[in-house]
């Protein structure tokens, strides 16, 4: 196999074929916080990506001298780096949407993906192989992401990016907002209604029962 | 490998330089992006000045941005709050004092922060237990009051900066009044902590439209209050946050604070005084602001 496909692998498996949130069930928590509109979803998703790439490369290019009893805490350490440089970032220049997202940025160092690519995958690969890994499933996470917070967005307010679609009744339209998507439990349904129709499309992912 | 990872040396090795770069690179980050941060959040609290005093998004967008549009309406006074006078100098000099620099005060006066430095300084003073409704503990001895004029210079709105504790948050917002400092235009927050979908519904813009039209004072006293199972038709009633008892009472105890004695009562009765002074028609409310 040559690095090349190898980098695309590392790139799309982890978006379909092992989906860390569809599959692994990693990560969820954060994925019900920030969905109810598409712009917080897309902008969590760069974040989530950012993180996810630069602490995987960064952790691989110093794995051969992380002692291993202080490797998790070297691990968080270099998380929890990006994740705070992130936040600077978005509050630097995009202040509304990082008020939006408040905590939850800050929470991506808890994010069960980022510590589970570091620590089940750059720990053993190349920096290249590891950014291209992060990368991919940061893209897993997003596309969950950004599925979950078009249809809450759509059907909990009537809008996709912020742009009216449904024309809600409040503002003289026929579309009645359905509240329930605009909380969290909505997001749970979403989640398992993907899960169900990624798992009908690739029945290899059913796990037995 | 030349040396062993395991090694007690080199465990202390990685872990002090790890910490020594990671500490780098956000310290670095935190301070170049400090100013633009700066910038950011001032520009969002102007935003919230002019959402309540009643401009429409459209509105600051056709009026050229916040900035232009915030500048082109509003004064912005400094007051001293036991007083009520415009304290400008005072506060410049304080702040000086405090910082130990040429301070630009549209810029740099943080109220909060204000609040908190030691007493000795001049900016803030302590609130005692009785007087001390909202939970902060400490006010500052100066602060801001936005006045938006209209084109023939007569004051249209007064927007004050109030705060107080909900159920898990300092809640910071403006509210804004009409000249006869009884009739509320709008209330709104700029930064709050309460628990999303109860306590932070005090965001929800159905709930701060309740506000448009409420009285402030009955006899001198503040009775605006948020009430759970307000009546229709009540003036001096905001109708409470379902789920959220503790961050509507801090909403009340932060309205009668700031209206208060403690709070802007002194500026607003001799804001009223001038008034009448000039126009011979006291204002509603009677002058004794308690």
């Amino acid at each position: 196999m040559s690095s090349k496909t190898s980098a695309k692998d590392l790139i799309w498996d982890p978006v379909f074929n092992n989906n860390p949130i569809a599959l692994q069930i990693l990560g969820i928590c954060s994925a019900l916080a920030v969905t109810t509109k598409l712009s917080t979803s897309l902008t969590m998703s760069f974040a989530v990506i950012a993180v996810t790439a630069c602490s995987s490369a960064a952790v691989a290019l110093i794995k051969d001298r992380i002692p291993s009893s202080i490797r998790i805490i070297v691990q968080m350490t270099i998380i929890a780096s990006f994740v705070i440089l992130v936040d600077q970032v978005l509050k630097a220049f995009a202040f509304q949407l990082s008020k939006e997202l408040s905590v939850f940025v800050g929470l991506i160092i808890t994010n069960c993906i980022v510590m589970g690519r570091a620590e089940g995958f750059a720990m053993k690969n190349s920096v290249s192989d590891s950014f291209f890994d992060g990368l991919g499933n940061g893209l897993g996470y997003s596309i969950i992401l950004m599925v979950v917070g078009f249809f809450r967005e759509l059907f909990g307010s009537g809008t996709l990016f912020g742009f009216t679609v449904f024309a809600t009744q409040s503002a003289g339209g026929w579309y009645e907002p359905n509240g329930l998507m605009l909380l969290s439990p909505s997001a749970f349904f979403i989640i398992g209604i993907f899960i169900w129709v990624l798992r009908t499309w690739k029945p290899e992912q059913v796990e037995e029962a | 490998m030349p040396l062993n990872k395991d090694s007690l040396p080199n465990t202390f090795l990685v872990a002090t330089l790890l910490c020594l770069t990671c500490a780098l690179v956000v310290s670095a980050a935190s301070v170049s992006l400090r100013p633009l941060q700066l910038e950011n959040a001032q520009l969002d609290r102007r935003n919230n000045i002019l959402q309540v005093s009643g401009f429409t998004p459209e509105e600051i967008k056709e009026g050229g941005g916040i900035k232009k549009v915030f500048e082109s309406r509003f004064d912005v006074e400094i007051i001293d709050l036991d007083t009520g006078d415009d304290a400008r100098d005072e506060c410049q000099a304080a702040m000086n004092k405090a910082k130990d620099k040429e301070v630009n005060l549209a810029e740099e006066y943080d109220q909060l922060w204000a609040s908190k430095v030691n007493p000795e300084k001049g900016l803030s003073e302590k609130l005692d237990k009785k007087t001390d409704v909202c939970g902060i503990k400490s006010r500052e001895k100066f602060s801001e009051v936005f006045i938006m004029k209209s084109t023939d210079g007569k004051p249209e709105l007064y927007v004050f900066p109030v705060r107080g504790n909900g159920l898990w948050s300092l809640m910071q917002g403006y509210l804004s009044v009409k000249p006869d400092f009884q009739t509320v235009v709008g209330l709104t927050f700029y930064q709050q902590a309460e628990t999303p979908g109860l306590g932070g519904e005090v965001q929800n813009p159905d709930w701060k439209a309740l506000w448009n039209g409420k009285k402030i004072y009955d006899n001198g006293e503040v009775k605006l209050a948020v009430i759970k199972g307000n009546k229709a038709g009540n003036d001096y009633g905001v109708d409470a946050l379902s789920g959220a008892t503790i961050t509507s009472n801090g909403v009340t105890n932060m309205i009668d604070f700031w209206m208060g004695s403690k709070g802007f009562g002194p500026f607003i009765e001799k804001m009223k005084n001038q008034d009448s002074g000039n126009t011979n028609t006291s204002a509603a409310g009677g002058n004794n602001v308690k």
